[in-house]
């Protein structure tokens, strides 16, 4: 009996997962006429000046341990917070790509193709980015990599630009902020 | 009421499977089938396989041996096509995007050998029946096959949710019905097999699968051939901004 159970709780559990993703799918189809509200710009410069590790070293050496662990915890949260942005711009940006793939015009579909991989790619980086921060914040001593979400950042931004050109050039898309 | 061999009994075996057999002739004839080959064959092969064991059990005829033969190979027949399918819907939904078709790949494979881990775990851990191993073992395979059906889905709709990718219709209503059907069919193969439940209430058990099952050939029906409603078309509304002034700062970066 305790085997049936155990069943019979999983088979829920996963018919409720399934359920609860299939209902939000359709009130993200419902409410995606206005996505490009939705991103959060995000400021690549400041973002860049926490991940460098020029930046770290300099801290090493000028603050006592107790004090860099501290600051160093400090920025991998501000980190956190940017990287999980750009997480969710990414997804944005996915659904923006993957409506405009419907489009009849072959560079549209191209560029909204390679918009959604790239979206797709930044989204992927920003769950491995986000793993390693939080297990950065354990060890603030050990190194980091957030490098290839800002690499994939910058690339999605080109994709997103040129995407918002090709379908409506008067108004252009942004997903950075401040430069 | 839930009696087997009663006429509402009779109605849900052999309505869905006919149904099936139906949306089967319908998806070929406009060209669908193309599209989801591997569904085409499920909802072919399975609707035959099932009528061919309701023709087994009614047919005074047939032993109880040919009975569960025929029901072995149907399972086996359809577990062989419901995993095409997986690759169908796994290929469609993710296969197009780079970025994420190898990782999806890679982590399915790993979640397809702890399913089956599982499901084995499962099998072994189930009280045995010695006396009529072949009904025991089909109920166990049959078991097996929802469990990892059931979490293959799961981790299917996970996927596509954390990458927030909306799925084309069709492939959407396949996989949806095929997911209810599987988590109730888990849930209820589990009790029948490891319950210990009276006769009776077994039976309700076997009439709520095969109610689940006619519900979800209802749902491939709308999802496959109830159009979709026309959207109004309109360009994705992009905020302000420079963009130029944008892709200037970027190479900049890029290239400090």
């Amino acid at each position: 009996m305790t085997l049936a159970i155990i069943l019979v709780i999983a088979a829920a559990v996963a018919l409720i997962v399934i359920l609860g993703v299939a209902l939000s799918r359709s009130l993200q189809l419902s409410a995606g006429t206005n996505l490009a509200t939705q991103i959060q710009p995000i400021d690549v410069e400041a973002f860049r000046n926490l991940i460098d590790p020029a930046e770290d070293d300099y801290l090493r050496r000028r603050l006592p341990a107790a004090e860099f662990r501290i600051v160093r915890r400090r920025r991998l949260r501000a980190m956190a917070a940017y990287v999980h942005t750009a997480g969710r711009n990414a997804a944005v940006l996915v659904r923006m790509g993957q409506a405009a793939l419907a489009a009849g015009d072959v560079p549209t579909v191209e560029a909204a193709r390679r918009l959604v991989d790239n979206a797709l790619l930044l989204r992927r980086n920003a769950a491995f980015a986000l793993l390693r921060i939080y297990l950065a914040l354990a060890w603030p001593n050990s190194g980091l990599a957030a490098e290839p979400v800002l690499r994939g950042y910058e690339k999605l931004n080109g994709s997103a630009m040129l995407l918002g050109r090709l379908q409506n050039p008067a108004t252009p898309v942004r997903i950075s902020a401040s430069l | 009421m839930f009696r087997a061999h009663s006429l509402l009994w009779t109605y849900l075996w052999v309505a869905p499977n006919l149904l099936l057999l139906i949306l089967g002739f319908l998806i070929w004839k406009l060209g669908i089938a193309r599209k989801v080959p591997a569904f085409f064959a499920l909802a072919v092969l399975s609707a035959v396989s099932e009528l061919a064991v309701y023709a087994a059990d009614v047919l005074p005829t047939v032993g109880p041996r040919t009975f569960w033969g025929i029901n072995w190979v149907g399972l086996l027949i359809e577990g062989v096509l419901k995993f095409l399918l997986f690759g169908e819907i796994f290929s469609q939904v993710f296969g197009s995007y780079r970025s994420v078709a190898r990782l999806g790949r890679l982590l399915i494979q790993w979640v397809g050998v702890a399913l089956i881990l599982v499901a084995t775990a499962a099998a072994a851990y189930a009280p045995q029946n010695s006396r009529f191993g072949i009904v025991s073992g089909f109920h166990f395979l049959e078991q097996a096959v929802y469990l990892i059906e059931s979490g293959l889905l799961v981790f299917i709709f996970l996927f596509s949710f954390y990458f927030h990718l909306v799925w084309e219709r069709r492939l959407f209503g396949i996989t949806l019905g095929l997911s209810i059907s599987s988590c109730v069919h888990l849930a209820s193969w589990a009790l029948i097999d490891n319950g210990g439940l009276p006769d009776s209430k077994r039976m309700i058990l076997v009439f709520l699968n095969m109610a689940t099952y006619h519900v979800c050939v209802l749902i491939w029906f709308y999802y496959l051939l109830v159009p979709k409603k026309p959207a109004a078309k309109s360009a994705v509304s992009l905020p302000e901004n420079s963009l130029e002034a944008w892709n200037r700062e970027l190479e900049r970066l890029v290239q400090p």
